[in-house]
């Protein structure tokens, strides 16, 4: 990859709209978002954080916490009940075109054009995305060859698997090189080797400066994707940090792993240690033969502030 | 010249999504206002029905596909983006609703284009003097194509699931050709009904059509009436189209 990505005010001062400024430390800026649906649901109560430019943020939390509605309010789909949104300097809410032009978004439930090929996909989108004929086709091409869909380039996208249209859909947030990404669940559905692929991806765009913000509910994608992790439950963000930081909040940061010894088949049982001297202690008052310790992980950090665990089945398709 | 090319590439993908559909959409096009048209002249007798009559089937067979390709076909197309996650791949982008809504349109007139021409071939074959005053034709046909065009995207905008907008769509376009007096004159129809018919844009097209099909062109009344309700209904319809939710 050899373009470099701009933000919006690089961009509007090569257009000529706007007048040198000094680059921007801060990428986004939300403040106070609340978001209380019409049925009176609160989605997002009183959300604050800001993202630095390049770096990348997962958030997290259990199924209803408010994560979506969090990241469609900042991709502007959603109009908040009171908060502020702010992209690159540019206030989101008042003037959601202008903010769109520096993010690439993959939503998390969107349709494909299954007559187009891939090509003509990703040509169109980059011509929506005002880039020149030119400038489309190179783009478009690019992506194809990123994302490895070349063998599928004249294809019609409906002729292709779950996994390559999402990653066609993943194709789309990168068209252009925004200075933004933000993606929900980008890879939710994909096998182990496209999830991989798709982190790939992401992490060559962070490469060349991309800032990105992706929701998922893959502990290990948060783990190794992120710079810093969100912790949103019941609408709140409830923790923000690296995950030395959200580690540090464990009082007990060692997870002894064992099976009952008078039980053996019953299922695994977890207890957290505040030493790993504590956890052998306790290996050895209960007699335990199968057992495991192992530093706690984002997972036990999830658990710990949540009070839920992650969806196993999801986490073990990782592979 | 941003917007335009936003237009043109939102009618481009739309247009490919049917390129392989062109054949039952060309058979869809010319079958219904035909047969309509067949129809109309068996019923009123076909070997005697008067030049003024067969005229009149023909506007109203004309009318019939300017429903159908811009309440039901488009309404269909707009409720298909909305209701299988494509629309929220224009919601991602940089684009005005309004682009949006103006790149279907003209995939809407493209299609009443072919739809128009062949029934107009298909009259001058069957026999149906008429000396059409084109440009003015034209400007009635668009006219008319904003109308519904207006009523199919307040529809897909409002509708809450997929069957409910489908069968609202249907029920407009039909309802709209078959309440209002389109292939027979309002004198056969209820009082009641007549005096809501007249307000219908497809009475004001018909009317329009058949005088420009006749070579007419007092149709001052109807074409302003055409633009008053397609002013209403596109800005409705712009108004309900929209990116962002509340």
């Amino acid at each position: 990859m050899t373009a470099t990505i701009e933000s919006l005010s690089q961009m509007e001062v090569r257009r000529g709209t706007l007048a040198p400024a000094p680059p921007r430390e801060i990428a986004v800026r939300v403040r106070d978002l609340i978001k209380v649906y019409r049925d009176g649901t609160e989605a997002n109560r009183g959300i604050s954080l800001e993202v630095r430019r390049g770096e990348v943020v997962a958030i997290v939390g259990p199924n209803g916490a408010g994560k979506t509605t969090f990241l469609r309010q900042l991709t502007t789909e959603l109009r908040p009940t009171a908060g502020s949104v702010s992209v690159f300097g540019v206030d989101a809410v008042a003037e959601p075109e202008r903010a769109k032009r520096a993010m690439g978004i993959t939503p998390q439930e969107a349709g494909v054009f299954e007559r187009l090929t891939v090509r003509e996909h990703f040509e169109l989108f980059a011509r929506l995305k005002h880039l020149s004929k030119r400038e489309a086709r190179e783009a478009a091409r690019e992506v194809i060859e990123e994302l490895g869909l070349s063998a599928e380039t004249n294809k019609n996208v409906g002729a292709l698997s779950g996994g390559q249209r999402r990653r066609i859909l993943i194709g789309l947030a990168l068209l252009g090189r925004p200075p933004l990404l933000v993606l929900d669940e980008p890879t939710t559905g994909l096998d182990p080797s496209s999830r991989r692929a798709v982190w790939s991806v992401i992490r060559r765009a962070v490469a060349v400066g991309a800032t990105v913000i992706l929701s998922t509910h893959y502990m290990e994608e948060a783990e190794r994707l992120s710079d810093r992790i969100g912790v949103i439950a019941a609408g709140r963000l409830i923790a923000f940090g690296t995950l030395d930081e959200l580690l540090v909040r464990l009082d007990r940061s060692y997870r002894l792993s064992y099976r009952d010894p008078i039980d053996p088949s019953s299922d695994l049982k977890i207890r957290y240690c505040a030493s790993f001297a504590q956890a052998q202690q306790h290996i050895a008052r209960e007699l335990l033969s199968e057992y495991s310790i192992a530093r706690a992980s984002l997972e036990d950090v999830y658990f710990n502030l949540t009070g839920e665990p992650f969806d196993k089945d999801e986490a073990e398709a990782i592979g | 010249m941003t917007r335009v090319t936003d237009i043109i590439c939102v009618f481009r993908i739309q247009f490919a999504g049917t390129r392989r559909e062109v054949g039952p959409f060309l058979l869809a096009a010319f079958v219904f206002p035909a047969a309509m048209y067949l129809f109309a002249n068996a019923v009123a007798g076909v070997e005697v029905a008067p030049e003024q009559s067969r005229l009149r089937f023909l506007a109203g067979s004309i009318v019939f596909s300017l429903s159908l390709t811009s309440i039901s076909w488009l309404g269909y197309l707009l409720l298909e983006n909305r209701f299988t996650g494509r629309l929220k791949l224009f919601a991602t982008l940089p684009l005005a609703p309004s682009s949006y809504v103006f790149g279907v349109l003209v995939f809407a007139i493209a299609q009443a284009a072919v739809s128009v021409t062949t029934l107009l071939v298909v009259g001058r074959a069957l026999g149906v003097q008429m000396r059409p005053n084109f440009p003015l034709l034209i400007v009635v046909i668009l006219l008319t194509i904003l109308c519904l065009c207006g009523l199919g995207v307040v529809v897909a905008a409002r509708a809450r699931s997929f069957s409910q907008g489908s069968l609202l769509t249907d029920t407009l376009g039909a309802g709209l050709i078959f309440l209002a007096p389109v292939y027979y004159a309002p004198e056969v129809m209820p009082r009641a009904l007549r005096v809501f018919a007249q307000l219908l844009p497809t009475t004001f097209a018909a009317r329009a059509v058949q005088t420009t099909l006749a070579g007419g062109h007092a149709i001052g009344n109807e074409l302003l009436a055409l633009s008053v309700i397609a002013v209403a209904t596109l800005a409705l319809g712009f108004k309900l189209m929209k990116w962002r939710e509340d």
